[in-house]
């Protein structure tokens, strides 16, 4: 994503939570996550808070774990949109 | 044998381009950090006024103490039925106060900055909106940013 590229390039550390890995990877995201997610509930399933939290928690703690750039890490949460 | 080369031809297959890496090292640990979110989700103030949905370049701020009963989403380009349950599925400004409270990061970030992604004009974001947001972002201290998008 630009937006993610600009702010990593003034030297400010990003992570995107995506739930479209492919896309992210082609645009040259330097630090993703991708929990399984429908696009439109990136960061976990509505009114679960525990997901979100989860999802929130492991998406920061990227920032101590990866050491290089363009790696998508795959997070343990699922949610199937009902709609 | 020497392959004939002939200047400009192009081939007429269109090969998307992956851009050179970049990388901003973690200089401290997340309890040290002050974090903000920026979102291409579409999310905004349902006082401001809100995106285009043909597309927009222009970004929004959104206070990081900002009620989530105060904010909207304006975006064509996913199905919004869950966001309008609960903006935290899209930007978890709820669930970021939370862990700095818990003491998890330092402190939430004074802004966060939202855009609609799925569309706009890509130079414009490539040459103004994204240099805009990371100049405001570093300004206001801020070490490390949670997107959303794609």
């Amino acid at each position: 994503m630009i937006v993610q590229r600009a702010i990593e390039s003034v030297g400010i550390p990003t992570i995107i939570i995506a739930a479209l890995p492919p896309v992210v990877r082609q645009q040259g995201t330097p630090r993703a996550v991708a929990p399984r997610v429908p696009m439109g509930a990136n960061a976990g399933e509505p009114n679960n808070v525990e997901m979100q939290t989860g999802i929130l928690k492991d998406t920061l703690l990227q920032f101590e774990k990866l050491d290089q750039p363009g790696k998508i890490v795959p997070l343990p949460y699922e949610y199937i949109a009902q709609i | 044998m020497s392959l004939k080369k002939i200047d400009g031809l192009q081939s007429e297959v269109f090969v998307p381009i992956t851009p050179k890496p970049v990388w901003a090292p973690v200089t401290k640990p997340l309890k040290d950090m002050t974090v903000a979110i920026v979102t291409a989700a579409g999310v905004h103030l349902k006082k401001d006024k809100p995106f285009n949905l043909a597309g927009d370049t222009t970004y929004r701020v959104v206070p990081g103490d900002a009620k989530t009963s105060d904010m909207m989403v304006s975006h064509g380009g996913y199905d919004n039925t869950d966001v309008n349950r609960d903006i935290n599925c899209m930007f978890p400004i709820d669930r970021l106060r939370e862990l700095a409270k818990a003491g998890f990061i330092k402190a939430v970030a004074p802004k966060m900055y939202t855009c609609m992604g799925g569309g706009g004009n890509v130079k414009v974001f490539t040459e103004k909106t994204g240099p805009e947001i990371a100049q405001k972002l570093l300004q206001e201290h801020v070490d490390a940013v949670v997107m959303t998008a794609g």
